[in-house]
């Protein structure tokens, strides 16, 4: 192992997959080693069955789309706010100065706090978990996109005006797709935030979706389901993730490195 | 009839901290006839680049006027191309889409833009690279298309801020005798600044030194050289004379900077 000297990409396979092995090894010393009460933890195997039964019998899969869709409902709807308002704060310091303080106030006020108020002023319908949602990532994308299109050498936008480059067209032509590839690495990591409020924003006062399918399972002590639906929500993530990336390498090929 | 009248321009940068402000450029009066090759000649820090900005309508003079045709610069605009010396294309960008920016901002037709920005790609020796990205360009394949870029807008001068200085001497000495091919050929107005001695006669038709900091013109000179100047020309006797002139004007100046 030498100092900051890259690995091959099989061997970044090979080792990333090593971990999960060493993972699952582990778990299954504990459990099937009998070190660990079944009530607390399952082992691999019976949260497999569990799963399968999940899945077969009750009607999992339909919990898995209900959770995807508040997820991406949400995350697309502060996406539209929070797009053109990150984008005038890039552009427009008098604007960032407005909005900056409070946006930064806002961001620190955690999504799941808000969770009982939402059930008073929206109920326990769709509306609330698609807003927890909504609070949870719109004001990180707000500052982070206001970085992204505000972060731009001062020649580029010097040049474009000296092309005949007016206000909006710097805007659309130079801040924009100067940003982008950031912007888009921006929405892959705040939708991986967005991930974990659902879960909370579904543990309560849910009657479908992978959250009130773990809470449900606490009920009944069955921890196999509740594993299940964890590792389940970490795959999704890292199928989004993966999706993310691949879409953003192929948007822009002169940002790669 | 003068193609660009700066009049008596001068800069100061305000007082910060409750300092005292800064002289840039003492108040400063050049003519330049349309078609002439103008290098601003001075050491580092003289206010050359901030004159040529001023024009270039990228910073605003403290005071004085400056006239291109006649009309009052105010801000930046197509008639003026600039290149800079950093490498300002935009990478997202490819060769032909830089070239044909500007054309895209005047509203020519697609079909049009891509004529012309195949067409400059040609002049400037890239063909072929008209799709390339400018992350896979050299600098001195990068700076040539920068002048492309602005020669494609067709404007009124061109005006240059060190534009090679940043490429190793050799591709420098190229990139020299490719601006004067296409000047030779297009006959536009050029103002070219520069620190480097024989960059600023090899293609100038007249050198305007400025003093060091705070900035005025120190001596204007005429280059009488021919055209076409073939490169062997920096090793004649009127090259060489007029080389040690400047040399001793420059040296002056450098010396009561560093004083």
């Amino acid at each position: 192992m030498k100092l900051l000297q890259p690995v091959s990409a099989p061997s970044r396979i090979g080792l990333g997959l090593a971990f999960f092995a060493l993972f699952v090894a582990l778990w299954s010393v504990a459990t099937f080693g009998g070190f660990v009460q079944k009530l607390f933890l399952a082992d691999p195997l019976t949260m497999l069955g569990e799963g399968y039964n999940l899945l077969v019998r009750y009607g999992f899969s339909f919990d898995i789309a209900m959770t995807i869709w508040r997820v991406v409902g949400g995350f697309i709807l502060a996406v539209i706010v929070a797009l053109p308002l990150g984008i005038l704060m890039g552009a427009y310091k008098p604007i960032e100065a407005f909005f900056e303080p409070f946006v930064s106030f806002a961001r620190y006020l955690p999504a799941s706090a808000f969770i009982p108020l939402l059930i008073l002023w929206a109920g326990i319908g769709e509306a609330q978990k698609l807003l927890v949602i909504f609070i949870g990532s719109v004001f990180q994308l707000i500052l982070m996109i206001a970085v992204a299109v505000g972060s731009i050498r001062r020649d580029l936008v010097d040049a474009a005006y000296t092309l005949g480059a007016g206000d909006r067209s710097v805007v659309m032509r130079v801040l924009l797709p100067n940003a982008a590839p950031e912007i888009a690495e921006i929405l892959r990591m705040v939708l991986g935030w967005a991930w974990t409020y659902v879960i909370v924003a579904e543990l309560i006062g849910s009657s479908s979706g992978i959250g009130h399918m773990i809470t449900d399972s606490q009920a009944l002590l069955n921890t196999g389901q509740i594993i299940f639906g964890i590792i389940v929500i970490g795959l999704i993530g890292l199928i989004s993730d993966f999706l993310f990336k691949a879409v953003n390498q192929r948007l822009f090929p002169w940002a790669a490195k | 009839m003068s193609k660009l009248v700066i009049d008596q321009v001068g800069k100061s940068f305000p007082a910060r901290h409750g300092g005292q402000a800064t002289r840039a450029l003492l108040p400063t009066s050049l003519s330049v006839a349309d078609n002439d090759f103008i290098t601003i000649l001075g050491p580092s820090g003289c206010g050359k680049s901030t004159l040529l900005r001023m024009v270039g309508g990228l910073e605003t003079p403290t005071e004085g006027r400056i006239l291109l045709d006649g009309e009052p610069v105010s801000g930046p605009g197509a008639d003026r191309g600039f290149v800079f010396q950093s490498y300002t294309l935009f990478p997202w960008l490819t060769v032909a889409q830089n070239i044909a920016f500007g054309l895209r901002e005047k509203g020519v037709a697609e079909g049009e833009r891509l004529r012309i920005a195949a067409d400059w790609a040609g002049r400037i020796g890239l063909r072929g690279f008209e799709n390339h990205y400018p992350k896979q360009l050299s600098g001195g394949m990068q700076q040539r298309t920068a002048i492309a870029r602005a020669l494609a807008n067709d404007p009124k001068i061109l005006l240059l801020d060190e534009p090679f200085g940043a490429l190793d001497n050799q591709t420098r000495a190229l990139m020299q005798e490719m601006l004067l091919g296409i000047w030779e050929r297009e006959r536009k107005t050029v103002l070219f600044v520069t620190h480097d001695v024989e960059e600023a006669i090899f293609m100038a038709s007249r050198v305007v030194v400025i003093s060091a900091r705070p900035g005025r013109i120190k001596a204007d000179i005429p280059v009488d050289l021919p055209h076409p100047r073939p490169y062997t020309i920096k090793t004649t006797p009127d090259f060489v004379a007029l080389k040690e002139r400047l040399v001793e004007e420059i040296r002056a100046e450098v010396m009561a900077s560093a004083a």
